[in-house]
């Protein structure tokens, strides 16, 4: 009986954060395999970034954790329930808004959104508020009482988000929530993802790099069915580029400035030229570590001596990291 | 014994079956449809040959609860697949079984109405003859057991393509197989197989109740081949995951 206790007092701890768990999940369509071996997870009042190209397996992953398809092999658990055995609990703890919105054309906005929010269980007493909640949430309430189908392709997202957010599940699953929204409209939603994302977890498919360094704590790259990497956006650009380029343009003799830079830890090599536009400037080049803080110590280096007119820190961005990380898989994938 | 959350669930799929029913134009066209092929029916049975009873003009509506039964469920799945809705419906806190229950009492609900129309039929018969009301009571019986039948097979096949034609086209002539498997007997000598036929064929079940006969045999064959298409529509659900 006591490892029965033991055990169970570990399953609440690890529920208590660990909202979203993969462990080596894998899914076959026949005898073509579309997710190989996947792990990961989300922690409550995280948003995380699941990032691809198109057909790389993000949808699948999706459906997988919602419930939707089950895994050929591995593990989910969504708020501490096995997908596969504790499907219904945890489809109660789930808000899923599918690749392409999930609506009844031809009911109106809020007959659709009552119909999902009695499927979930929510109190009848409570549902014309939630219904509220929601509307204004995702900013619908020029269009509750329209049917559906005349609706806009950005009203549409906008009520399959307001399906998900019903009844505020613990655990948030967008299939690229922004696609077709305008500009202003993207906007809204990921300040409403944002919102949700404080004391849910979030996990959200996208194509759009910039979506990601904008809300996500943590970006998940996935490809041909292989989860490549998962850490925060920083990380993934440090972890991508050993070091980094740092240029400067300053005033200064260049051999006594050189010997200043190159006694700062970190840093690798200086290259100094004078600026073809004007004798007085010298353009420095140095090649440091990647690591926060160096041009910092570079920048106290040079101003406190000389005079510095400017200093950039060039790191590598997200879609550098991407494509960088899809088509070394693809080299690989090709060998194997 | 299902937990009376579990029942929230079967009537929430319940009402929106009904609000989607009645915003379709397809529901209407087959009331409409079904109410004026028994008119038709009723008027040239009565009338033209002057006999107070509602044998044939059951028949007639019997035949024509074939062909329309299966135009009233062929969205019930197939149009949850091409809408994409399904993806919602299988991710809910939703048991397949739920959603099938609460798709056929729909359905039946949609059938009940049809057939409670038809009673307008009733009045010039009994104000103008003298029929034996528990024949017709029989005949109404068989009637919503039949249709209840045919709309649970119509279900099940809606479950299996995502176009809804291709739902209605297989359904069509697998209940008009049903109806019509009891010929077969003619050509049959084994006892066996004959009494087989027999007792698949929809419309010789049918037939007793509308000559007033209510055998529990029949009662039974109805509900066991709406509970067998009903299971067989969940395991697919099931197996599709």
């Amino acid at each position: 009986m006591r490892g029965g206790f033991f055990l169970t007092s570990l399953f609440i701890v690890k529920s208590a954060s660990t909202a979203i768990d993969l462990q080596s999940v894998s899914k076959r369509y026949g005898s073509k395999n579309i997710i190989h071996d996947v792990s990961f997870s989300v922690q409550k009042g995280e948003i995380v970034g699941f990032l691809g190209p198109n057909g790389a397996g993000k949808t699948t992953t999706m459906r997988m954790i919602a419930g939707f398809t089950t895994a050929t092999s591995g593990r989910i658990t969504v708020a501490g329930y096995d997908m596969a055995t504790q499907n219904s609990d945890a489809a109660r703890s789930l808000g899923y808004l599918p690749e392409q919105p999930p609506l009844y054309d031809v009911l109106e906005v809020s007959a659709y959104l009552r119909f999902v929010a009695k499927v979930k269980g929510i109190a009848s007493a409570s549902i014309a508020a939630e219904l509220d909640r929601v509307i204004q949430a995702c900013r619908l309430e020029a269009v509750v009482t329209r049917e559906i189908y005349k609706l806009s392709k950005g009203y549409r997202q906008r009520v399959g988000l307001a399906q998900a957010l019903l009844g505020t599940p613990e655990v948030l699953l967008l299939d690229e929530p922004t696609a077709g929204l305008d500009p202003g409209q993207i906007q809204e939603t990921r300040e409403v993802i944002r919102a949700v994302g404080q004391d849910h977890a979030v996990l959200l498919s996208t194509h759009i790099l910039h979506e990601v360094t904008l809300i996500c704590q943590r970006v998940a790259i996935i490809n041909n069915g292989r989860l490549l990497a998962i850490d925060s956006p920083q990380g993934l650009q440090r972890a991508s580029e050993k070091t980094n380029r740092v240029s400067l343009l300053a005033t200064g003799p260049a051999a006594a400035m050189r010997e200043s830079i190159l006694s700062i830890d970190g840093v690798k090599s200086v290259n100094i030229r004078a600026s073809a536009n004007d004798v007085d400037l010298q353009e420095i080049e140095c090649q440091v570590d990647a690591e926060e803080g160096i041009e910092a110590s570079i920048a106290r280096a040079i101003a406190s001596r000389w005079a510095l007119h400017r200093l950039e820190r060039q790191q590598p961005t997200l879609e550098n990291v991407f494509l960088r990380y899809v088509s070394e898989n693809l080299h690989t994938g090709i060998a194997a | 014994m299902p937990r009376a959350s579990q029942l929230n669930g079967v009537f929430a799929i319940y009402q929106k079956e009904l609000a989607t029913y009645f915003r379709s134009p397809i529901a209407y066209f087959v009331i409409a449809v079904f109410l004026l092929g028994t008119g038709y029916f009723f008027i040239y049975n009565i009338f033209l040959t002057g006999v107070g009873t509602m044998d044939e003009t059951f028949q007639n509506m019997g035949i024509l609860l074939l062909t329309l039964m299966p135009v009233m469920t062929m969205r019930l799945f197939s149009g949850e697949y091409s809408g994409r809705t399904m993806e919602l419906l299988m991710t809910l806190p939703l048991a397949p079984w739920q959603i099938v229950i609460g798709k056929f009492l729909g359905a039946v609900t949609m059938l009940l109405l049809m057939t409670a129309a038809t009673a307008i039929n009733l009045v010039p018969l009994y104000l103008f003859g003298n029929p034996d009301s528990s024949t017709i009571l029989s005949g109404y019986l068989g009637f919503i057991l039949l249709g209840m039948a045919c709309l649970a097979v119509g279900q099940f096949f809606s479950a299996l393509t995502q176009n809804q034609i291709v739902a209605a086209l297989i359904t069509i002539p697998v209940l008009l197989g049903f109806w019509f498997i009891g010929h077969l007997q003619s050509f049959q000598t084994a006892p066996h197989l004959r009494e087989l036929f027999g007792y698949l064929s929809f419309a010789l079940h049918f037939g007793d109740f509308i000559r007033g006969l209510v055998r529990s045999e029949a009662i039974v064959f109805y509900i066991v081949v709406s509970a067998v298409a009903l299971t067989l529509n969940t395991s697919y659900l099931k197996w599709q995951r």
